[in-house]
């Protein structure tokens, strides 16, 4: 018998088509595999956060995976690393939601990519979480389901300023930042705050982050009776600039300000050790040491980090707990409600009161920003220990 | 208060004044003005940093093939971006040339070395508490580096038969090389020599600017401020223009402050070039009719 092309395609479409319908399709979604989009930058000049990030996630993954998956189904993550591009970061998520039709996207990790990426996500209406600050970012008229499961930027302003106003009761304040977007944009956001607060604002001013002497202006600050300088930057220079000549000065005011001023890089810049004392940054109250010790959660958290064998020595104990927390938030909302995108999205909007390792997460329809204000804390900057620090001195515990 | 803007004031300006004689080395020997001074300065600081932090090299060794990798990247400057644009340097095509292999090597500092700021070693350890903190090492490199360089191209130029060579393909290169001189091999060697300085610039001023990726465009702009204020192509121009560029940056530092000592700088800048659009030191050239 003569087998022509044409007879074996039609046979194996046949075959396909029995196959198919030989399985019921109910069946094929319980065993399958729930897909997850995630966006860390893993490479790239801000990587650092999502390399953190990215260890508790893997963890958070494996460890429901081991124990058998959500209802019987594994999660399985469809990483892309956006590179630090948000050129990068939108090209993934078309394929993440478009082709991979992931269930939820967390990421991505960096403010740059993720205001990028975040509409384009909301158009296709995937659910997403949100680990980056910038307060625009979530908006339930824009993006109904993007949710965020950290603080927003106006929080961590917010929270220095309570901790130089309510908790150091001190009333003037020298506020300086560089001359980036981010500098001005907080600068012009936190005033304002500070003000509201009752305290007086002695000092104000943008300074080119290059100029490599600032004893001008702290020299101006000191005149106007400041008891305390707030600096605004991500810029590690800048910042241990700051430093150096508040310790040279002998000018003995506490620092303020962004994490970046508690990074390995503003050290290394620091011309004597003792120039970090009395500097605090934002950190979280759940992750940090009181009297010495975490909270038990966040101690058992540690420990088990320790029998994984996860490296958190050369990261920060929020970074690899906030990726924790999202695995781990997905994953419970995939149990109750199931991986349809309104489901996921009423079942967020009812969160209340969720008791993360980095912090305790509660949404409403209105409200998708989670986390709450008395949760950002300050920090001993020069205190870092096992990726954690000490909380700022003068808080109750 | 004086004692800062004297100290900062004249180191700063030590490096811009360097930058402007790089500019100046391989503008007079090319008559191109090569935007990659800026380059150099930021690698003389961050390879400085790679050489004696990461792979603990001893400073002297560090230091020299510091000024080795500027005289390498001057001469590739020449080949790759220089000497292909010459047969047209009236359309000014070298302002696109050079930038872009400067912005090349920036990015690839970026990916190899990383767009934070890294310190810079201190050389010589002198307490900054003491009387000798004036005269910390960020303060005084610079000058010295800056006296050094101007004394020894002065030397060059007047007491040397390549100098006076440099000088001759400067003032005409078509006659120059019609004596006979070997016009591209000078012209290697000046952008050689410019490497070095530019390198030399960002090394001693490291400490002060720390080993930054940001520090190219910096110096490129305000390298170039002493260039226009002192005359394309003078030297002594351009030392005078540096240190009195850092000199009143740092005093409007002091003045005004925060992003209004930039726009100080810039507005007696602008003054300046309308009142002497030749600059300072240089000669009004007359039209030939």
């Amino acid at each position: 018998m003569l087998i022509k092309r044409r007879l074996v395609l039609s046979g194996s479409a046949a075959g396909a088509v029995s196959l198919a319908t030989g399985l019921s399709a109910p069946a094929i979604a319980q065993s399958e595999p729930i897909k997850i989009g995630y966006l860390p930058a893993l490479t790239g000049p801000s990587s650092s956060t999502g390399v953190g990030i990215n260890r508790g996630v893997q963890l958070g993954v494996e460890e429901i995976n081991n124990k058998g998956g959500v209802n019987g189904r594994k999660l399985e993550l469809i990483s892309r690393d956006t590179q630090s591009d948000p050129t990068k970061a939108v090209n993934a998520v078309a394929e993440l939601t478009q082709r991979q039709k992931v269930a939820m996207i967390f990421g991505p990790v960096n403010s740059g990519e993720a205001l990028a990426a975040t509409p384009l996500i909301a158009r296709d209406k995937v659910p997403m979480l949100h680990p980056c600050w910038v307060d625009e970012l979530i908006d339930v008229k824009k993006y109904p389901m993007a949710f965020r499961i950290a603080p927003t930027n106006t929080q961590i302003g917010g929270g220095a300023n309570h901790y130089v106003v309510d908790v150091l009761k001190l009333k003037k304040i020298a506020v300086v930042s560089d001359t980036t977007g981010y500098g001005t944009a907080s600068v012009n956001t936190y005033v304002p705050m500070l003000k509201a607060k009752g305290a007086e604002v002695v000092y104000q001013n943008h300074v080119d982050a290059a100029n490599p002497d600032l004893k001008p202006e702290l020299l101006r600050m000191q005149s106007a009776g400041a008891q305390v300088i707030m600096p605004w930057s991500v810029n590690a220079g800048f910042l241990s600039r700051i430093c150096n000549t508040r310790g040279a000065m002998g000018w003995d005011v506490p620092i303020v300000g962004q994490t970046t001023l508690g990074s390995g890089q503003t050290k290394a810049l620091l011309e004597k050790p003792e120039y970090w004392n009395k500097v605090y940054s934002n950190n979280f109250r759940q992750v940090c040491y009181v009297n010495g010790k975490l909270l038990p959660k966040a101690a058992e958290y540690v420990e088990r980090l320790k029998k994984a064998k996860v490296e958190f020595s050369d990261t920060l104990l929020w970074w690899v707990a906030l990726g924790w927390d999202s695995v781990m938030m997905m994953a419970e909302t995939f149990k109750t409600a199931g991986t349809k995108a309104e489901d996921v999205v009423g079942y967020m909007n009812k969160v209340k009161g969720w008791p993360g390792i980095y912090g305790t997460v509660t949404w409403t329809p209105e409200q998708h920003n989670g986390f709450p204000d008395s949760e950002v804390v300050m920090c001993e900057v020069n205190s870092l220990k096992d990726g954690a620090f000490n909380i700022a001195p003068g808080y109750s515990s | 208060m004086f004692q800062s803007i004297v100290s900062y004031g004249l180191a700063v300006g030590a490096v811009y004044a360097l930058i402007g004689i790089t500019y100046n080395v391989m503008f007079s020997a090319s008559r191109v003005f090569s935007f990659t001074a800026g380059m150099l300065g930021m690698l003389g600081g961050v390879l400085g940093a790679l050489f004696i932090n990461t792979l603990g090299m001893n400073a002297v060794l560090a230091f020299v093939l510091v000024l080795a990798c500027g005289a390498a990247l001057g001469i590739v400057t020449e080949i790759l971006t220089v000497r292909p644009v010459l047969k047209s340097v009236e359309q000014h095509l070298y302002v696109l040339s050079t930038l872009a292999f400067a912005l090349m090597i920036q990015q690839v500092v970026a990916i190899e070395y990383g767009t934070e700021a890294y310190p810079f070693p201190v050389l010589i350890p002198i307490d900054a508490d003491s009387i000798w903190g004036v005269v910390d090492q960020k303060f005084w490199l610079p000058v010295l580096a800056c006296a050094v360089t101007i004394a020894g191209l002065e030397f060059l130029y007047r007491k040397t038969l390549i100098g006076r060579a440099f000088l001759a393909i400067a003032e005409d290169s078509y006659a120059a090389r019609a004596l006979g001189l070997p016009e591209t091999r000078l012209r290697m060697a000046s952008f050689a020599l410019a490497g070095v300085i530019g390198a030399l610039a960002g090394f001693t001023g490291a400490q002060m600017l720390l080993a930054f990726i940001g520090n190219q465009a910096i110096l490129n702009f305000y390298g170039f401020v002493p260039v226009a204020l002192g005359g394309m192509g003078s030297n002594r121009g351009a030392v005078i223009g540096g240190l009195a560029l850092g000199l009143f940056q740092q005093a409007a530092n002091f003045l005004v402050g925060g992003i209004f000592a930039a726009v100080a700088v810039f507005a007696v800048f602008i003054v300046v070039l309308l009142l002497r659009p030749e600059g300072l030191a240089g000669a009004a050239t007359a039209r030939r009719v």
